[in-house]
């Protein structure tokens, strides 16, 4: 165990240092998550301006104010439980750097952890401020409970972790094929409509609402942001979790085979 | 300007027989394209669920918006950027110097050297979503608007090509601007809706900072037939203005180069 925690002390330390070498650039890869969002939320904005102050589905409403706390709450949510190892993985494999990685006597997931772990320390440090002053100018509505959003936080933290290791899995397909473009945007359309990127799960046509609330995507940030809001009915509150857990176990397994498999079948290029 | 036109022609073979090798390459752009247009498409299908309008814009009328805009971002992807990219590369490490040295005009060298051919993917997926949408809003183009559209699509691609153009200038002082072309996406992203849903400080700093108005709006409008002559003027009158300012900056900017080693 404490030799884990040295571990990754000293990756941390190097992952923290790197970030701040680049901060202008990483700065603008962390303001970029924001900016989906904030669209999202201009277009809501105006649609519910065309209502006449709010949206309805069912027994659920959406007014302006409904509209930016999701938002700026998702905003926050996606960051916090955001990685891109699986825009990176590829081009590892294509020009040799996984090898020398290989040979560490670590799993190299570690030091991949750890420099999303850096980023997420470092620019949550920058974008306070900003979502701060978010807050101010759009006056969301405040959560309608105090007890839901304090069951977000263990939500959230499964949440980061699924959406961690789901999106390594998606990672090491480049072991079997490099042209990973076309599954990187599947993955990201699939991630737009089910995780509640571009509409609230409520608010989606009722068969896709269906599939998105028992969809892995849900689990990954829609659930612990309705939780946040303190809008999830409560008998639908122990689901949640459990789709999270066998979500969470799912891609833990995964995980394991492919890269056991993956692992077999790779060859650096030029071998 | 015949031998520049040459120029560009062989410039163009050359990179289709180097993306030849990619063939497969084309392939997975088409499905990429393809998917980004259905998240684009059904997130505003989401929303137009719950009304008939937003800010004015109908379903099909913000369709055709979207249209020019994987135009323009194909046309980007295939023309623009990879240049561009490549310059901010040379500039880093200084082989720009090889550029310079040719008997053309620098400008034209660097920014036309190579095209991306698959991403002309995306500028088909822009081209059937255009002619799907205007078939759809049965808007009886004519002449006179395919004209006009035409023309204010070439403008915004020059306004889209001098603001890179500036971005990349940039880079003569100040190298290590990682990540620099995303602040231009970001705004380009904005792009893909009316701009009339954003706050007005917002419409005010798309429409005059980064002219997303002009790249991608007033054709839109032009293909609907909302635009009159006046404004297809302006568009060209800012197009000739921006690309005129972006080549002085650039020439500016070349003499702030100092090369590799130096």
């Amino acid at each position: 165990m404490t030799r884990w925690i040295q571990i990754y002390r000293a990756q941390l330390k190097v992952g923290i240092a790197a970030m701040l070498q680049y901060r202008f650039a990483v700065l603008i890869w962390a303001v970029w998550g924001f900016v989906g969002p904030l669209i999202s939320l201009a277009v809501w904005t105006a649609a519910t301006a065309s209502r006449g102050g709010s949206i309805s589905q069912g027994a659920t409403t959406f007014s302006r104010a409904d509209f930016a706390a999701y938002f700026l709450v998702f905003m926050v949510f996606s960051h916090l439980t955001m990685s891109w190892d699986a825009m990176e993985f590829a081009s590892r494999i294509r020009d040799g750097q996984l090898s020398p990685q290989l040979l560490k006597p670590i799993h190299p997931i570690h030091r991949d952890v750890a420099a999303n772990l850096a980023f997420k320390i470092v620019t949550s440090a920058m974008l306070l401020p900003v979502w701060g002053l978010l807050i101010l100018i759009f006056k969301p509505t405040p959560p309608a409970n105090l007890w839901q959003p304090i069951l977000a936080v263990p939500a959230l933290l499964i949440a980061g972790v699924m959406r961690y290791l789901f999106n390594y899995c998606v990672a090491l397909i480049a072991f079997w094929t490099t042209r990973v473009d076309a599954i990187n945007q599947l993955y990201f359309t699939l991630d737009s409509f089910l995780s509640g990127r571009i509409a609230p799960l409520a608010l989606l046509p009722l068969w896709l609402g269906t599939i998105a609330t028992y969809s892995p995507f849900r689990s990954m940030i829609s659930f612990p942001v309705e939780l946040a809001l303190g809008r999830v009915p409560p008998s639908q509150i122990p689901l949640g979790f459990a789709l999270q857990i066998f979500w969470l176990s799912l891609s833990v397994i995964a995980l394991r085979k492919m890269w056991n498999s993956g692992i077999r079948q790779y060859s650096a290029v030029g071998a | 300007m015949m031998r520049y036109l040459k120029l560009f022609a062989v410039f163009f073979r050359t990179s289709v027989q180097t993306d030849m090798e990619y063939r497969a390459d084309f392939f997975t752009r088409i499905i990429a394209s393809l998917l980004g247009l259905l998240t684009t498409v059904g997130g505003l299908s989401v929303a137009f669920q719950y009304t008939a309008t937003i800010k004015g814009w109908s379903f099909a009328q913000a369709l055709v918006l979207l249209a020019v805009y994987y135009l323009m971002d194909g046309l980007i992807e295939t023309f623009i950027a990879p240049n561009m990219r490549q310059i901010m590369e040379q500039v880093r490490n200084g082989t720009l110097d090889f550029v310079l040295l040719k008997p053309v005009s620098p400008q034209f060298l660097a920014t036309f050297r190579t095209v991306n051919v698959w991403r002309l993917a995306n500028v088909m997926v822009g081209m059937g979503l255009t002619v799907y949408t205007v078939g759809r809003l049965s808007l009886g183009v004519g002449a006179a608007q395919s004209v006009n559209f035409a023309i204010t699509l070439v403008a915004g691609a020059v306004i889209v090509y001098s603001l890179w153009l500036c971005l990349v200038t940039i880079t003569f002082w100040a190298t290590r601007i990682d990540n620099i072309e995303q602040i231009v996406w970001q705004a380009f992203e904005a792009g893909r809706y009316p701009i009339e849903i954003y706050p007005a400080w917002l419409r005010g700093a798309l429409s005059y900072v980064i002219p997303i108005a002009f790249i991608i709006t007033v054709p839109a409008q032009a293909l609907a037939g909302r635009v009159g002559g006046g404004f297809i003027g302006i568009s060209v009158l800012v197009a000739f203005v921006a690309v005129m300012g972006a080549s002085a900056f650039w020439r500016f900017g070349l003499k702030h180069y100092t090369g590799a080693s130096a």
